[in-house]
């Protein structure tokens, strides 16, 4: 589709950024027309190209993260986050975070004095903003910075010296985002595709209202779907020797009249042996027992090892799972719900998760 | 094995015969109120929630000129039944008389496989991939229009063209980078 990648490629009018494109011929692309040159020939391309993450992904390989700050990993994994995607940012500067604070400390006052409602339990005092960088969690070299957000208040009934309380956080980050969209994007914009909140609507709203106005980007609902899902039981499930998950709980859907919700519990040691016997039947006989951790998970052993799951229930309840869909799965190392809400339990897998679930914001940002 | 066979009967005059073949049994009631309201041709419409069909009713049904298989994007099941469908159809089916179509493409919950699944498989049999939208009774008209166009083909009453004439120029084609993944 030609005509969407001119229009995003006019953006900056800088003419000096026109010539330099032209010469070195990284054209800013549509994510979609990224992927090949061949899919612009002929075929369908534009909605086709957008679509599965990938089919081999490495293994989760536990990311120790020593190198983050203790108390920002605290923050990270003790809350449950609703998702969103982000557009790129234009003139972000990891450099003017006290600034940025500043500025969204008086955006917030402003629109309480304008009367929107920022009731957040009775605090009424001011609202004190905290910008801060987590360093460490980038993976490659071209992801930005985590950039973490923090809304501290008093509450009403408090004492003088009382410390304020977080009353909202949130966290913009990029983790083993694709290289060949990062560089194509035009000088100044930033990419930091996902972003988490916790804490009241409300002023989950006022902060991307003012992301929007300060850096003109988007944001959207991201909904983890099916596919994903799936990958997250599969991985959280292969990490089952180093720490264990308490069990495999999955809620499923079903589109029946009236609507029925499937809780399917699994002990760990069972879908561990299930997983294993899946991945067993791609192993070559005269690979290594080592080799196998290191190997990539493949698509089809995820999609064989939620048939298994399936089809063992069937053959008890005579409910075929498939008509369903998936909402919800949870471990004792994290739950990730459909609707966008991730919870991230264990701190050894925050940067596997969080790139997977940059790959599903990079996918579904409309640019 | 009860196949069903696209030649071994004799053609009705004037008349169009169309199985739609659906797991939900949803969207095939509404198609058929609608396809029936055709004045030019007399079309049969029969319906099925999967294949084989019955063989009770095998002398009494008449030549089905086009098969139908319905397939909602956001069910697995769907697919599933579709699949294990195909096999009951006698291979002279697959020279322009079956067809795909397939509700629910633009829901963003269906996640990008399984409409990549049923391209494949459409790929695989040269056939057409048509994308309906249920919902609403203009959607449902257009759908209609078009498994019209395709049924007159397919039933002979088009002088100039065949089946498998015009199969060849609607058949679903994979981009060549269906299979490529967006990140390594």
């Amino acid at each position: 589709m030609e005509s969407p990648q001119n229009s995003v490629a006019r953006t900056p009018s800088n003419s000096a950024i026109v010539q330099r494109r032209s010469k070195s011929k990284s054209y800013r692309q549509s994510y979609r027309s990224c992927l090949g040159a061949a899919s612009r020939l002929g075929l369908t391309p534009g909605l086709t190209a957008r679509r599965l993450n990938s089919s081999r992904r490495a293994l989760k390989s536990q990311v120790i993260t020593e190198k983050v700050n203790p108390e920002h990993l605290a923050i990270l994994v003790k809350a449950e986050w609703q998702l969103s995607y982000v557009t790129p940012l234009y003139q972000f500067r990891h450099t003017q975070l006290k600034s940025y604070s500043r500025q969204l400390s008086a955006f917030i006052a402003a629109e309480k004095q304008q009367g929107l409602a920022v009731e957040v339990e009775g605090s009424q005092s001011s609202f004190r903003v905290s910008f801060s960088v987590v360093q460490g969690m980038a993976e490659t070299d071209d992801d930005a910075e985590t950039v973490l957000i923090q809304i501290f208040s008093k509450p009403m009934f408090a004492k003088q010296d009382e410390p304020q309380r977080s009353v909202w956080s949130g966290w913009l980050t990029c983790i083993n985002g694709n290289p060949d969209y990062l560089h194509s994007l035009p000088k100044g914009f930033t990419c930091l595709p996902l972003f988490g909140s916790s804490g009241a609507e409300v002023l989950t709203s006022l902060v991307k209202s003012w992301f929007q106005q300060t850096f003109d980007c988007c944001f959207g609902c991201l909904e983890i779907n099916q596919t994903s899902l799936q990958w997250l039981a599969a991985l959280w499930t292969n990490c089952h020797t180093e720490s264990s998950l308490k069990h495999l709980k999955m809620i499923w859907t079903i589109p029946v009249v009236p609507p029925l919700q499937v809780t399917y519990t699994v002990d760990p040691q069972d879908a561990w042996e299930l997983w294993m016997s899946v991945r067993m039947d791609q192993l070559d006989k005269s690979e290594e027992e080592e080799e196998e951790q290191a190997r990539n998970i493949d698509i089809e052993e995820v999609t064989r090892f939620m048939q298994g799951l399936k089809s063992h229930f069937y053959r008890h309840f005579r409910l075929d799972l498939s008509a369903g869909n998936l909402q919800q799965v949870s471990t004792a190392l994290g739950s990730a719900k459909f609707s966008g809400k991730i919870k991230i339990s264990s701190s050894r897998y925050i940067i596997t998760t969080l790139a997977l679930l940059t790959e599903c914001a990079l996918l579904k940002m409309p640019i | 094995m009860s196949l069903l066979k696209p030649f071994s009967k004799l053609p009705g005059l004037n008349s169009a015969n169309i199985l739609l073949v659906e797991n939900e049994e949803q969207f095939q009631q509404s198609l058929a109120d609608v396809l029936v309201e055709e004045t030019s041709v007399a079309v049969n419409v029969r319906l099925a929630k999967s294949l084989p069909l019955p063989m009770e009713n095998d002398e009494s049904r008449p030549r089905i000129d086009l098969v139908v298989f319905i397939i909602n994007l956001t069910s697995e099941l769907s697919f599933q039944s579709a699949e294990t469908s195909l096999k009951y159809l006698d291979p002279g089916y697959f020279l322009g008389k079956v067809c795909f179509m397939v509700t629910n493409a633009r829901n963003a919950s269906v996640p990008t496989e399984h409409l990549d699944a049923v391209r494949k498989l459409a790929a695989s049999l040269h056939c057409p991939l048509l994308f309906a939208e249920d919902q609403t009774p203009d959607g449902v008209t257009s759908a209609t229009e078009r498994l019209l166009t395709v049924l007159k083909v397919a039933a002979s009453l088009v002088p100039t063209t065949t089946a498998l004439y015009l199969s060849n120029l609607t058949r679903c084609t994979l981009p060549p980078d269906i299979d490529q993944p967006s990140f390594d």
